[in-house]
């Protein structure tokens, strides 16, 4: 192997019953890099970025074939362990989902369940995952209040906090900025832009602009193929693909 | 037709407008050279006025466009390529003042003799057709026209380095027309200017439409 | 007349339809509370809660009855809770969503449909016979338990399919076990809505009479019940008796134990309704 990377797909095909949602993949992610997945929605990206914390795996009828590798081990093998896994790889989702509980416990929640429950290293770890997260500052005098309270972009960055509080190598973010307005939004991609010396972070964005703002690489799916996978500023200046170029361009159909 | 075509079309009308425009400067300078008359050299200066608000008008659309739409891929390369291609064309627009002004100093036609010995109709005729054919290369997104417009600015580089030597041999033997000389070796090097803007026009329409940097590359690359 | 004006006729028309439709169920039960509440409020005392049943009507009390209701109360609680919440758990979150599966989910449906009287039968012959539990509070008790256990199997699996996917996902992405995202997460967010099924699938246990009948309990139990295999009575199976009595003095005393039971079923819808108004207010995703 001449190079290692963090994150690789190897002829990574997977269905839904019936439907093949993701076509022969090859790819491989750098680490310490943010990754874009963009394409118009079904086109696979959401499945593929929950190959790596493998959160199909709960989807009836969901099927993989082919190799997914992090850190050059095959995550689907049996004696993977998934609560292991994904303490690895943490993940943000579309919608802000913080639990209806108190802020401080949003983000030890983690911790928590690992069986962890010494107050101070519970209380250490949500104020270094909350100031990783920007977070600090706006809620340090409210750590036990509703974390239902917070605003839909504070949400987010808890949401944020608390995957980084298990302290993971990579973090996957699933549209994490489409439910929020511009302000909160540019706040996370600030964030994600700090955070990419620390984790390597795949992020599905079906903002062009932000794909473009965040991220070193951008992979284009289209109806479950991986059409173009290059750096970022060459795909969006001159993509190699004219489905690409169409798709980014808005002239899709 | 997507808002960002529309757009885009309306720039792209804004700059054959511009391009017909400088044309016309070029063409002007051309029979004034021929005709000796100044007072076709006052035309150009005229439209060099004109030129210069298309110029601002265009570069204005550009950044409007940039701020609206912020094009990516094909669409930012055309914005760019255009926003470069007015430069250019406002350069050339200079450029034809110039001959005009160096035109109006010359008090009587060009003799004959000089003109033929420096090929300096024949560079204008040629620095003319290139300007055509290159508006033509942009309209129908012929990069392959283009790319022959590169080697034929090559055929004006030709003519303007021998051109100095001929004029000065002349010069030895007819001393008394040493003004003339002067103007001549001046249009030529403008003539060259504008064969190299018609070359960098080109460039920027390889550019953009296949996303090749062809600027500042040795010739080995260029022919791959 | 308009096509517009048409339409709005008809939609005046329909107003006044539903608002007639309302008002019928609601006056009737007027009528009825208003009719009980005339004959019975006047016997209503302390001594008719705690008297013992009489052949004299005037000095019977329905202090065995409620005794009775609030032991089979608690007991069909104590079995049907555990045992319905356990197996809605079960099928909404590990149960593989197969034929068998589907089978299963349609005949648990059907089984919240059956008439009570069935589940008497039932109990006549699996508890009171095969067990020889006899006309007990137990056999009672495990007779409504199979009554509500199917309406509370159905409203857990409703509550638990009403917590959003993403509550979830949130903590198995962070390396939560089903166990523990069902007891940290899920359960908490579907207890209001478990809580509410479990109320009024007991508020109905508490007005059964006919299963009971039929396993044997005794309309005159002159004692209050001590243990769960005592013999037993409860007041639906009271006010049975003296409905059928025909001196107007015992109409008195049955009108009078209605009024009890509607407070004790009243009371527990009441707390269904205030459990659900909680949760609506408390959790909003």
């Amino acid at each position: 192997m001449s190079k290692n990377y963090k994150l690789e797909a190897k002829d990574v095909n997977a269905f839904y019953g019936g439907f093949h949602a993701l076509k022969n993949i090859n790819l491989a992610l750098e680490e310490k890099a943010v990754t874009a997945f963009i394409g118009p929605s079904g086109c696979g990206k959401s499945t593929f970025l929950r190959l790596f914390n493998r959160m199909n795996d709960y989807i009836e009828g969901f099927r993989l074939e082919g190799k997914v590798l992090l850190d050059n081990k095959d995550i689907y093998q049996k004696s993977v362990q998934v609560d292991e896994l994904r303490k690895a790889v943490g993940m943000v989702f579309q919608k802000p989902n913080p639990f209806p509980k108190s802020i401080f416990e949003n983000v030890v929640y983690g911790l928590r369940i690992q069986g962890i429950s010494k107050k101070g290293i519970l209380e250490e770890a949500a104020e270094s995952s909350l100031k990783q997260a920007a977070l600090w500052n706006e809620v340090k005098d409210n750590l036990h209040k509703s974390a239902l309270a917070l605003s839909g972009g504070q949400q987010q960055r808890l949401c944020i906090a608390r995957a980084l509080a298990i302290e993971p190598s990579v973090l996957l973010m699933d549209e994490p900025a489409s439910a929020l307005d511009p302000i909160s939004t540019s706040k996370i991609e600030e964030l994600i832009y700090t955070l990419k010396d620390r984790y390597s972070i795949v992020i599905v964005t079906h903002n062009m602009q932000q794909a473009g703002r965040v991220s070193d690489y951008t992979a284009f799916f289209l109806s479950g193929e991986l059409v173009e996978h290059a750096k970022t500023k060459a795909l969006f200046t001159s993509p190699q693909d004219t489905r690409t170029q169409n798709y980014i361009t808005g002239r899709f159909g | 037709m997507p808002p960002i075509d529309i757009e885009l079309e309306k720039l792209k009308i804004k700059l054959t407008e511009m391009w017909d425009l400088v044309g016309l400067q070029l063409q002007t300078g051309y029979e004034a050279m021929v005709a000796a008359d100044p007072e076709l050299a006052g035309e150009i200066k005229k439209l060099g006025k004109k030129v210069n608000h298309y110029d601002l008008k265009i570069d204005r659309m550009c950044e409007n466009f940039f701020a609206l739409f912020t094009p990516v891929a094909v669409d930012l390369r055309t914005v760019l390529a255009i926003l470069k291609i007015n430069a250019n064309l406002e350069r050339i627009g200079d450029t034809a003042e110039g001959i005009a002004f160096f035109l109006k100093k010359q008090d009587g036609p060009l003799d004959p003799a000089l003109l033929e010995k420096t090929q300096a109709i024949f560079m204008y005729e040629e620095a003319l057709k290139m300007f055509n054919d290159c508006q033509r290369a942009f309209a129908d997104n012929d990069t392959a026209l283009a790319r022959e417009l590169i080697r034929r600015d090559k055929v004006l580089n030709r003519i303007f380095r021998k051109s100095d030597n001929i004029v000065l041999s002349f010069l030895e033997d007819a001393p008394e027309k040493t003004k003339q000389g002067f103007i001549l070796l001046s249009i030529i090097r403008k003539l060259e200017r504008v064969g190299d803007q018609v070359s960098n026009i080109s460039e920027e329409i390889i550019f953009y439409r296949e996303a090749k940097v062809l600027k500042h590359k040795g010739k080995k690359k260029e022919k791959e | 007349m308009t096509n517009a004006q048409l339409n709005r006729f008809k939609d005046k028309a329909f107003q006044a339809f539903g608002l007639f439709c309302t008002f019928f169920g609601l006056i009737v039960l007027a009528i009825f509370l208003l009719d009980i509440l005339k004959e019975g409020l006047a016997r209503l005392d302390w001594d008719f809660l705690t008297s013992l049943p009489s052949r004299r009507a005037a000095r019977a009390g329905i202090l065995t009855a409620w005794a009775g209701t609030l032991w089979i109360l608690v007991m069909t609680a104590l079995i049907a809770i555990p045992l319905g919440v356990a197996a809605g758990i079960y099928l909404e979150e590990y149960g593989k969503k197969t034929r068998m599966a589907s089978f299963l989910e349609i005949n648990i449906a059907n089984l919240a449909g059956v008439p009570s009287i069935i589940y008497g039968l039932l109990g006549l012959e699996l508890f009171v016979r095969q067990l020889q539990l006899g006309g007990s509070l137990l056999a009672g008790a495990l007779t409504l338990s199979l009554l509500v256990l199917p309406i509370i199997i159905v409203t857990t699996r409703e509550a638990i399919k009403a917590v959003p996917k993403s509550l979830r996902e949130a903590s198995f992405a962070l390396g939560a076990s089903k166990w523990q995202t069902i007891r940290m997460q899920v359960l908490p967010a579907a207890t209001g809505g478990i809580m509410t099924g479990i109320i009024l699938s007991l508020s109905r246990a508490v007005g059964e009479a006919a299963p009971l009948i039929v396993i044997g309990a005794l309309a005159y139990v002159p004692f209050v019940p001590e243990g769960p295999m005592d013999e037993f009575t409860v007041l639906p199976i009271q006010i049975f008796n003296w409905v059928s009595r025909p001196q107007e003095a015992f109409l008195i005393n049955a009108a009078a134990a209605i009024i009890v039971l509607l407070c004790i079923t009243f009371m527990l819808n009441g707390i269904a309704v205030y459990l659900r108004y909680r949760q609506q207010k408390k959790v909003k995703w």
